[in-house]
């Protein structure tokens, strides 16, 4: 068994319904266990506001647990984003450079990483060009270039495999899922059973904030799958 | 790792002058001619309409603007940074201090433009430079830390309480007319002057004066209380932008 290198246990967190004085919180994470080992891929399943976004966020030391526990080795844990800190009137270098930085890489390593950027994006000389100019296509492909040079050892990917127009979708997604059978640790976020099965070796099911099963990919699915009609309201 | 947030400032603050070039036409030119409108909507006001015929009234105006401009821009800029930037926030693990940094250091670039302009005026108006030049670098030096302490207050509170920035304007305003920005501090009623030397805006504009235009050394007693002032303001910033991190990524959208 490789070493754990997230566990959560009984995590909750709360968050403020809306900028009122006195409004009530609530809980988008109720109560969740999961641990997460050193190269597995974890997928995450659950229906809509089950609390998978907030659980990533969670994962990455973004959000702090209003209860519970969530203890993480020292590794490099990071969203899949895309365009982070982009700023419209700077060139398409400028702003790699920018988000590499955000993303936590350090200036020498994203400057050293300049020429894939510009090579896998298929910028060209636009890559000199302000993004104010760019189609939101190119737009994202610079953004996906640029998240795909941050190699964090633990990726965690809310939905987006694939950006861009159908050739660059086919593209982005070999380089994605290369960097994911690499060996990297991965907590993949989707609606798409095919994807999961692909992807992951085990699932967490998650429903009402409420880690409900956590094991091998097609007996989470299946369970998931046969709950057709979850409780609603659990408090 | 620190080295890290340091580039990620310094090369924001890069990126923020930049892209602010960039959103005008005349780009960097407005870094001068805005604040020169702005010294020359109050010169007509003061000196030429309600006829101010204090000597050296001129000179006292414009330095009294740069140094509370480059104040002022300080702490609305940085004190919005965290609030407007709640998305990045949102999205990755950065110490949010970052961000009002960074608007601090383009208004700091800014300034040195001014300050330059400045200088350039008052040489060529019969005020040149002088020994007491050096104690400029105290000075400067510490209404940087003063302007970044209430910055990084201001940037603390508002994610959480935004109704604050209807507030913030108007404070600033009353603050400028209390800091002896456009009339001496001397028209002031002796009994309440007391009271006005514990502000540190005041302090330090009446040193930057001193040192500009009379060759004067600051009051360093003065000065020495309004460091240990902004030092202490600095960490209380400082410390509550760490404290309530944790509840910003958690605010409703």
């Amino acid at each position: 068994m490789a070493e754990t290198i997230v566990s959560m246990e009984n995590v909750g967190v709360a968050f403020n319904a809306q900028l009122r004085v006195g409004s009530p919180r609530y809980w988008a994470l109720e109560d969740v266990s999961l641990t997460l080992a050193r190269g597995e891929r974890l997928g995450v399943v659950g229906r809509n506001g089950a609390g998978k976004s907030t659980l990533l966020r969670t994962i990455a030391g973004i959000i702090a647990p209003d209860r519970g526990r969530v203890t993480r080795a020292p590794v490099s844990c990071q969203l899949l984003s895309l365009a982070v800190g982009f700023m419209p009137h700077l060139s398409g270098r400028d702003n790699a450079i920018l988000s590499g930085l955000m993303l936590g890489l350090r200036y020498r390593e994203i400057v050293r990483r300049l020429p894939a950027i510009l090579e896998f994006s298929e910028l060209g000389d636009f890559f000199e060009q302000p993004i104010s100019s760019y189609s939101t296509g190119m737009t994202s492909r610079l953004g996906f270039s640029v998240a795909l040079q941050v190699e964090p050892e633990v990726l965690l990917i809310d939905e987006v495999l694939a950006v861009g127009d159908a050739e660059f979708q086919e593209k982005s997604g070999a380089a994605l899922r290369e960097r994911i059978h690499g060996g990297t640790t991965v907590v993949f976020v989707s609606h798409g059973d095919e994807q999961i099965r692909q992807i992951c070796d085990r699932a967490v099911w998650i429903e009402h904030g409420r880690s409900v099963m956590h094991g091998k990919v097609d007996e989470v699915l299946r369970a998931y799958h046969a709950d057709a009609a979850p409780v609603a309201g659990k408090s | 790792m620190r080295l890290h947030y340091l580039e990620l400032i310094l090369f924001s603050t890069y990126a923020e002058l930049r892209a602010e070039r960039a959103r005008s036409y005349l780009g960097l030119i407005w870094w001068v001619l805005e604040p020169a409108m702005m010294m020359g909507t109050f010169f007509l006001v003061f000196s030429v309409v309600l006829k101010n015929n204090q000597p050296d009234y001129v000179p006292f105006l414009l330095v009294g603007l740069a140094l509370w401009q480059w104040f002022k821009s300080c702490v609305s800029h940085g004190g919005y940074a965290i609030w407007t930037q709640l998305n990045l926030v949102r999205q990755v693990k950065l110490p949010a201090q970052v961000f009002p940094t960074v608007q601090i250091l383009a208004d700091t670039v800014k300034f040195i433009f001014i300050l330059v302009l400045l200088l350039a005026i008052l040489w060529s108006s019969g005020y040149p430079p002088n020994v007491t030049y050096v104690a400029l670098v105290p000075v400067l030096l510490v209404e940087l830390v003063f302007a970044a302490g209430a910055a990084y207050l201001v940037a603390a509170v508002v994610p959480l309480v935004p109704d604050l920035r209807f507030v913030i304007e108007q404070f600033l305003t009353v603050v400028m007319f209390l800091s002896g920005v456009v009339f001496p501090l001397t028209s002031v009623p002796p009994e309440l002057r007391s009271w006005f030397e514990l502000n540190p805006i005041a302090v330090l504009i009446d040193a930057g004066r001193g040192i500009l235009m009379y060759a004067r050394w600051p009051d360093w007693a003065a000065l020495g209380r309004v460091a240990l002032i902004s030092l202490a303001l600095y960490a209380l910033g400082s410390f509550l932008i760490t404290r309530l991190t944790p509840r910003y990524v958690k605010l409703a959208t």
